[in-house]
């Protein structure tokens, strides 16, 4: 028997993970046109009714299979374009316009809506079960109103990765420094009920820009899962001094088997003393910053196997037991174990690991120094360094 | 029914060795809670919880769940770790790299 390890790619689900999940922000369904999602394997149909609502069905009619993302908004319903069957919000058929009645059985596959945070929000189910309100995720105390700017959101679809890939970052202490950049100081894990937390404290690379790198940066950083698509990220950022308080929204849709809509939003305490115009500047750019670092990490899902089995080093985090909790959300209700669920925490030890990296570091600078010397007394025109994302902040 | 589904079996045993594997029970030194704990190092601490641990404890039962405050942990329960750690009770090192 050899002892060569094996990489356990397993098999992925055949379902998609019950709970909230968010569908964008909720003003951009509100002009009176259908809109299409892609999800769960197919797609939904969403539209604002005549009272304001937001509505949220299976993107097909249930008639001849009509896709109801190209029919018309008529009144407070759906119509179909290919025979113009009516469909509320409720999932029932209001109305065939050229028919004597509905049939009874004229139901299609409805998702019940809630508003959180200024996003659309559908609750997901293959048993079919009535939503449970009491999963959302909180109201961000302050957002909407003038104190926050408004969120900046970005859309990016990934293909060739489960979304599982995305959740195994909630533990991942080491990536923060070589896919993003940072140093993370201080790592640490939280899983409870349908909550999976991260806390982290870093600071940029002084060796390398994009991402986090920066040695000006420092993050203090709180991320929660509320339930398995919506995490709640805040973050106190110190960048050359500037304090600012900054939420970040990160969600994901699933579409298929190996594919997801990534979602990611953006708002920032507007700062005091600095104008409207400015505070949303700064948004836009920690927006781009967050944004390069999904980038960062698309990268490697895209190219990655998925594995079931990781063997892990003593300052790895605890992805046995995100994956525990994770499962809950793809068994039914009457499956889910104790232990999916139960409190664990887990602190990561990353002093030996920062040891090691500030002496990585510091080699790089002292290269990069070295080049720099050479380049000058080199009588050819050098380029300038790409610039920081976080420059002119 | 079963997501993620490993195909190897050695995929269960290493599933245990990182979940179960070398937990220690400690109790606290202020409330009814056991959990179990494993330390790898000095710094790094896992802490497993069970229902009845939870509802034991009148730190966390104190908090709604929903704030910012869910990372932290019990301070008394730190401290009764640490107390055992201190008297030997609690093994500090890591098998095979973890």
């Amino acid at each position: 028997m050899s002892d060569t390890r094996i990489l356990d790619k397993g098999t992925p689900p055949e379902r998609f993970a019950r709970g909230w999940h968010c569908l964008g922000l909720a003003d951009s369904f509100g002009d009176g046109k259908p809109h299409r999602i892609e999800a769960f394997g197919g797609q939904l149909v969403v539209w604002q009714d005549t009272q304001g609502g937001l509505n949220v069905l299976d993107g097909y009619c249930r008639h001849m299979g009509g896709d109801l993302t190209q029919g018309t908004v008529k009144g407070d319903e759906i119509a179909c374009p290919f025979h113009d069957w009516r469909w509320g919000g409720d999932g029932k058929c209001k109305a065939i316009p050229y028919a004597r009645r509905v049939p009874l059985r004229a139901r299609t596959q409805k998702y019940p809506t809630a508003i959180r945070n200024g996003q659309l929000l559908i609750w997901h189910d293959v048993e079919g079960s009535a939503a449970d309100h009491d999963l959302l995720p909180p109201e961000l105390p302050g957002v909407g109103t003038d104190e926050y700017t408004d969120w900046t959101w970005e859309v990016v679809p990934i293909t060739d990765s489960h979304c599982r890939e995305l959740i195994d970052n909630v533990v991942d202490m080491a990536h923060f420094y070589y896919v993003h950049f940072s140093f993370p100081t201080s790592f640490r894990n939280v899983f409870e009920g349908h909550q999976a937390t991260q806390f982290m404290e870093s600071k940029g690379r002084p060796d390398m820009t994009g991402g986090y790198g920066d040695a000006e940066l420092f993050l203090k950083s709180e991320a929660t899962y509320y339930g398995p698509s919506y995490m709640i990220n805040w973050l106190d950022v110190d960048y050359k001094g500037f304090e600012t308080e900054v939420i970040l929204i990160n969600c994901h849709i699933p579409t298929g088997p190996d594919s997801f809509t990534l979602q990611y939003g953006i708002t920032v305490k507007k700062p005091e003393g600095i104008d409207d115009k400015t505070a949303a500047y700064i948004s836009k750019k920690y927006a781009e910053m967050f944004g390069g670092g999904f980038l960062q990490d698309v990268h490697i899902w895209k190219n990655k196997v998925p594995v079931q089995n990781p063997l892990l080093c003593e300052e790895d985090g605890p992805v046995y037991q995100l994956r525990r909790w994770y499962e809950q959300f793809y068994v039914d209700r009457a499956d889910v174990q104790p232990e999916m669920v139960d409190r664990f925490e887990f602190e990561v030890d990353t002093t030996k690991a920062n040891e090691y990296w500030q002496e990585e570091v510091a080699q790089n600078l002292a290269r990069k120094a070295a080049d720099e010397k050479a380049a000058d007394e080199a009588p050819t025109s050098t380029e300038s360094d790409t610039p920081s994302v976080m420059t002119g902040t | 029914m079963a997501s993620f589904v490993p195909t190897s079996a050695d995929t269960l045993e290493d599933q245990r060795l990182y979940t179960s594997a070398r937990l220690t029970d400690v109790a606290c030194l202020d409330c009814l809670a056991r959990v179990g704990v494993k330390k790898n190092s000095d710094h790094h601490t896992s802490i497993q919880w069970s229902r009845e641990a939870r509802e034991a404890c009148p730190e966390l039962s104190r908090r709604d769940g929903r704030g910012r405050d869910h990372h932290q942990g019990c301070p008394r329960l730190s401290a009764s770790i640490e107390s055992a750690v201190r008297e030997g009770k609690v093994d500090i090192g890591a098998e095979d790299g973890y």
